[in-house]
């Protein structure tokens, strides 16, 4: 069985000149994802096309766009429901990065910020199973625990940062200099996970000043697209407690 | 480049993007109204200011402006500015509030709250105005 | 006279791993991938960092080659790692007669393992199978491959290299017999120029032939693709894998808060788009059932296929076609200035770059070490982002630019 899909994806020149949306049909298997569709215009109809792409599976965070207006990782996005949404589907790039041609995006700037923040991309692991980011709920959870004493779990964070909440945000369209939400998240993870009170000061200035927290202005558009459950916005609400309590700490008596 | 960087025309472009509630939730409806009351009402702070100076000049002058005032199409205007103060009083409570990074989980239930007790004192000056 | 020049052909780990252990040399490294990093076969593997146990027995060599790389990638990338070990579980006698081999093989191929009761195994792994009747723990790992790939770029980058992405290779220039460099496009712009170079690796995953086709050279890659299914909690905290030889979906890889169920077999002509046949994901939900009951109350979050790049060698069924990785060297063929890596797994990688940059530098007559097994690798974040070193003191300060402007 397969998926006869129509497809508009954004072309443009790096920087973003000449820019249009252009209009393909393809067959794809059944169950397959934007991604393959997408794919499948590049290896059957336009070698010109450019995007990212990588995993496959939600891990790396390359292949962001937007899909029907919304932002997405279109590996994980079923091509049937974008269809039965608006036909035909939608694809463009990401906002408030610079484009670099097509569906790519420059994403230095939000590495940067990644960088900055510190967090490392593996974390100590919960003890108990299963974990869940898309929030399906419904399974008890149970404890695990491994006899040899010396095993401590790890794993990765659920942030992969894929620049689906920079793209999201209001507030960064007009603030180049904003933390960002994916930044301001992976500090209060990274503040979490140290153990070093200079390391979790310092990343607490990070975040303090008029690019910090206090940019963020709630739209929680970046809670709501994350597609690992990272919840950005309410890390920016936490991080702004913990500054208030800094700074009342500090009020002489 | 920074904001300081961008022309004039950039930033009104890029400024024009707060607005765009577009396959958003209702959070930036509730960030994109925020930012127009605060202008519409910060616009009717000058405007009240510069009508009660037309006051000075005496009884005839105050006399011929309440009649203005009292007129439907003015009162609606009213309405339009209680709504809007509403509008930003009730969810600047709610920011406050989650801003300082308390209640945060409960954000969206704030704004169904916020919405809903809006909404029923809206209809309530309604009344109080066109009633009487 | 200046520094010798190559240029590799693709952006996979194997690519990326060989840029890196050429930077360290001291080669001037430009490295062309026609898409993003990890766009080929790499992006979608089973992110399984290798024991060896899987090959241990079947395959001393292969089993040998992980443990020992998989040791080395724990220190040169600690941060990149889910290092939660793996088992090995026999969930019915024929897999239980089969441990006694496993750990003797395990032994030979000095993999460490620890024989588990059925107790032991399922206090771990609580969504195991109440079938398991014993368990195997080695030390299996799970990585992401993008990162992975920047990780080694990065470091590239750092030593002097270039990568350049979204440049495709349309053609090898050859002058009598021997290679000289690469006709490239730019695919963004459109623009196409000529790179010259003293060696090309080719290091074009299942592409290989095609490429190597370019200067009328022969590689025998067959591309054999197999379907994962990535199901929507994590089940597992170790990698489980089933206590027998290699089969179709016997092992569950978790990373983050997925499972990674894989994986299939099959054979295709173009590795340039893989349709997904219903019937493997049908297959590795049933498999990964067997392992993990709770696989059948999850929500499937995404499938992948991407092409292995086997060796082909008539005559033998891909399952059975080594895993170990091969380095063509075409100058016996007629071809100088030309080498193909090929075959491998990302687990070895490291490994795989190691072999074909000696033979370039011999090539090249350059005399230095291969120090990739020692040098930890620099932050894979600095592939996009180049960022400063120092941390800023005064608070709400960075040396952090602000983003350019859209």
């Amino acid at each position: 069985m397969t998926i006869n899909a129509t497809i508009e994806i954004f072309r443009c020149d790096p920087g973003g000149a000449n820019g249009r949306f252009e209009t393909y049909e393809v067959d794809v298997h059944d169950g397959a994802t934007v991604l393959d569709a997408i794919e499948a215009v590049w290896a059957h109809h336009d070698r010109s096309l450019t995007f990212r792409h990588a995993c496959h599976h939600a891990s790396c965070g390359s292949c962001s766009v937007r899909i029907n207006g919304r932002e997405t990782l279109p590996c994980i996005a079923d091509l049937g429901e974008a269809l039965r949404a608006r036909t035909p589907v939608r694809v463009e790039p990401l906002r408030n990065l610079p484009l670099a041609g097509d569906l790519v995006v420059d994403v230095d700037g939000a590495f940067e910020r990644m960088l900055a923040s510190e967090m490392t991309i593996t974390r100590t692991a919960e003890d108990e199973l299963p974990l869940d980011a898309d929030g399906n709920g419904g399974v008890a959870t149970r404890p695990t625990r491994v006899s040899d004493g010396l095993l401590r779990f790890n794993r990765f964070e659920n942030c992969v940062e894929c620049g689906i909440c920079i793209s999201a945000c209001p507030t960064m369209a007009t603030d180049q200099r904003f933390r960002g939400p994916a930044m301001l998240a992976a500090i209060a993870r990274a503040r979490a996970e140290s153990t070093e009170p200079e390391v979790r000061e310092h990343l607490l200035d990070l975040v303090d000043g008029e690019h910090g927290v206090w940019r963020c202005h709630s739209s929680w558009e970046c809670t709501q697209r994350c597609p690992q459950g990272v919840m950005p916005a309410e890390s920016i609400m936490q991080l702004r407690r913990d500054l208030v309590r800094r700074r009342s700490r500090r009020v002489p008596r | 480049m920074t904001m300081t960087d961008q022309s004039a025309r950039t930033r009104i472009r890029s400024a024009v993007r707060w607005f765009d509630t577009r396959h958003r939730g209702p959070e930036t409806w509730a960030y994109a109204l925020n930012r127009i009351t605060g202008l519409v009402l910060v616009a009717y702070l000058y405007i009240h200011l510069a009508v009660l100076s037309l006051l000075v000049r005496g009884p005839a002058s105050y006399d011929t402006f309440v009649d203005v005032v009292r007129s439907p199409v003015f009162l609606s205007f009213d309405l339009v500015l209680i709504a809007g103060w509403l509008i930003h009083a009730l969810n600047g409570l709610r920011l406050t509030v989650i801003g300082l990074g308390f209640g945060v989980r409960a954000q969206r239930m704030m704004l169904v709250g916020a919405t809903v007790t809006g909404s029923v004192v809206l209809v309530v000056m309604g009344l109080l105005l066109f009633g009487g | 006279m200046g520094r010798a020049r190559v240029i590799v052909i693709g952006a996979g780990s194997t690519g990326a791993a060989t840029a890196h252990d050429l930077a360290l040399r001291g080669v001037d490294v430009t490295v062309v991938e026609r898409g993003e990093i990890a766009s080929g076969t790499t992006g979608r593997n089973h992110c399984l960092l290798h024991s060896g146990g899987r090959y241990c027995v079947t395959d001393q060599e292969a089993g040998t080659e992980c443990i020992d790389e998989n040791l080395v990638l724990r220190r040169i990338m600690p941060d990149l790692l889910e290092l939660n070990d793996g088992l090995f579980v026999a969930t019915n006698d024929e897999e239980l007669a089969y441990m006694d081999g496993f750990l003797a093989s395990c032994d030979r191929c000095h993999i460490p393992a620890r024989p588990l009761s059925r107790r032991e195994a399922l206090e771990a792994e609580p969504f195991l199978t109440p079938d398991v009747l014993a368990a195997v723990q080695v030390p299996d790992g799970v990585f992401e491959p993008y990162r992975f790939c920047l990780a080694f770029l990065a470091t590239a980058l750092a030593n002097g290299a270039q990568i350049r992405t979204f440049t495709e290779v349309v053609d090898l220039v050859t002058s009598g017999g021997s290679v000289s460099g690469v006709q490239v496009v730019d695919r963004r712009t459109g623009t196409r120029s000529t790179l010259g170079a003293d060696v090309v690796i080719n290091a074009g995953g299942p592409w290989a032939e095609r490429l190597a086709s370019m200067a009328s050279v022969d590689v025998p890659v067959a591309p054999t693709p197999g379907v994962m299914v990535t199901v929507g909690r994590r089940l597992n905290n170790m990698v489980i894998n089933r206590l027998n030889t290699p089969s179709d979906g016997d092992i569950v890889v978790p990373q983050r808060t997925t499972s990674i169920i894989g994986t299939t077999s099959w054979s295709v002509d173009d590795p340039d788009f893989i349709p997904i046949p219903p019937d493997h994901v049908a297959l590795l939900i049933e498999r990964g059932q067997s392992l993990i009951p709770a696989v059948a109350s999850t929500p499937i979050r995404g499938v992948m296929a991407a092409s292995r790049p086997l060796i082909s060698r008539p005559g033998i069924d891909a399952r059975d076609v080594s895993r170990t990785f091969e380095c063509f060297d075409h100058e016996p063929e007629g071809m100088d200035g030309f080498v193909t890596i090929s075959g491998g797994k990302t687990t070895t990688a490291r490994a795989m770059a190691e072999k074909v940059t000696d033979i370039v530098c011999d090539k090249l007559g350059i005399d230095a070490e291969c120090r990739t097994s020692e040098v930890p690798l620099d932050s894979y974040r600095r592939f996009h982002g180049r960022g400063s070193a120092a941390r800023a003191t005064a608070p709400g300060s960075t040396t952090l630019q602000p983003m350019r402007a859209p």
